[in-house]
């Protein structure tokens, strides 16, 4: 296996902290929760960081970054959302958004690395497959988790129906995230620095 | 924002504090892994009770532990009332309707509950008698085995330090960035969602930017200090096996065998 240069270790650190402040950016900036059909939805960067991770770092540091900010977390340090840490979180009824992560992290940058040209479409089309998996796996885990262990009964389609105003943030921060990519492409740990 | 970079550490001199890193990051996953074995209430009681000598043993206030089961006490009461509603059997108490409510299902809520809080204390007892930076070489140190497989483990231990390290300066960073767009004018909580998603590029792309700086010179220095992944290195900071560390995991052991003989014998 080859290993991490210095620069792959620290571009990697960074994200843990960038994921750290994103999921809990309505914590210290208030304003900053959207309201989307009446609901107030606390403004949650995971997903935007997670596919930048992807499409920046490229799939495999990405993917080892992004475990590194659920170690970060389970080992006690409060970086997951509303401040929580440990565990018991992963075993929650989000715990499988933040296990997808990983997953996220590693899609976003394999695409990112097959596709060459890098533009709006092409950025923000990876972006959104980001989304995607995020969400397939976090519902359905959040459906297995409410009808096994924690013992709560839904829906699977009332699983996804309360998600929605959060799928709708998520997608709107992808285009984002696309934008800010190809603002910083120039600066591609693979391309940047040798 | 200093309180982050220390987690949720509490520091204390206790016996609980002074246990290796290691010994109590095994224990604690161990011991949450062992409550889903239990069936009996007796079982449950004696490890509420282990749980509750270990709490008093870290000389950490009682109220600092119930803080940390309030944001999830209502999942945990709702998951509980759910299981009493919900099993049949034993004498029946009040039947409406689907639900019922019998000796059984009261029986089930009240393990449901005393599951959840238990995991919360304990991984509370964790979090505030550690350090993350000693949980961090507890990491390294168990995963260890991993490198033979080639799976690089002290870099990923390096890689948590560091965070741990730059969480705080990028929490100022993204202060400061946000103090430096209002005063050009740009207006936070205001206009439609998608304006005020846009707005999140000029907090964002600034942030991005000068993290990576950071993380270049970080790097540079690294470098220049010959850091070279996968070479053995020492270490500043010395985990240290006591006595005390083998009995607390024989304890584990003990418990175990206490699960094991109350499930059998208990009907």
């Amino acid at each position: 296996m080859k290993s991490w240069r210095a620069l792959d270790l620290s571009y990697g650190a960074i994200f843990i902290c960038l994921m750290a402040i994103g999921a809990n950016i309505t914590f210290w900036f208030p304003f900053l929760a959207i309201p989307i059909g009446g609901v107030s939805v606390p403004l949650s960067l995971q997903t935007f960081f997670s596919i930048l991770a992807g499409m920046f770092l490229g799939k495999r540091l990405a993917a080892f970054s992004l475990l590194g900010y659920l170690f970060v977390g389970i080992i006690g340090v409060p970086v997951f959302a509303q401040m929580q840490s440990g565990v018991f979180v992963l075993f929650n009824y989000t715990g499988g958004f933040l296990l997808s992560f990983v997953l996220v992290g590693y899609v976003t940058g394999l695409l990112s690395e097959k596709i060459n040209q890098k533009n709006m479409i092409s950025t923000s089309s990876i972006a959104f497959i980001g989304v995607f998996v995020n969400y397939i796996i976090g519902v359905s885990y959040m459906y297995l988790a409410m009808n096994t262990w924690l013992g709560l009964t839904i829906a699977y389609q009332a699983a996804w129906i309360g998600m929605v105003p959060f799928l709708i943030k998520d997608l709107v921060l992808a285009g984002i995230a696309a934008v800010v990519l190809l603002k910083m492409i120039d600066r591609m740990p693979s391309t940047a620095y040798h | 924002m200093k309180s982050l970079i220390l987690g949720r550490y509490f520091p204390n001199d206790s016996i609980i504090h002074r246990l290796d890193a290691r010994a109590k990051l095994v224990a604690a996953l161990y011991f949450i892994g062992l409550l889903f074995f239990i069936d009996h209430g007796l079982g449950y009681l004696f490890v509420g009770l282990f749980t509750l000598g270990v709490m008093y043993l870290t000389k950490i206030r009682l109220s600092v532990f119930i803080k940390g089961v309030r944001p999830l006490i209502f999942l945990i009461l709702f998951a509980a009332m759910m299981r009493v509603l919900f099993t049949g059997g034993g004498e029946v108490f009040v039947s409406w309707g689907p639900f019922t409510i019998s000796s059984q299902g009261l029986w089930v809520g009240l393990f449901t509950f005393m599951r959840f809080i238990l995991i919360i204390f304990i991984s509370t007892v964790l979090t505030l008698s550690t350090k993350p930076v000693d949980l961090t070489d507890a990491i390294n140190a168990l995963l260890k085995p991993l490198r033979k497989l080639g799976v690089p483990v002290d870099d990923f231990a390096l890689m948590l330090s560091i965070s741990l390290r730059f969480i705080p300066n990028l929490l100022d960073e993204t202060q400061r960035v946000m103090d430096a767009q209002r005063a050009r004018g740009v207006i936070f909580g205001e206009g439609t969602i998608v304006e005020q998603m846009k707005k999140l590029v000029p907090i964002v792309l600034p942030l991005f930017a000068s993290s990576l700086n950071r993380a270049e010179e970080m790097a540079d220095v690294m470098d220049v200090k010959n850091y070279q992944s996968g070479e053995k290195r020492t270490h500043f900071r010395q985990l240290t096996w006591h006595t005390s560390d083998s009995i607390a995991l024989l304890m584990m052991v003990g418990l175990t065998a206490v699960v094991i003989v109350v499930n059998y014998t208990m009907v």
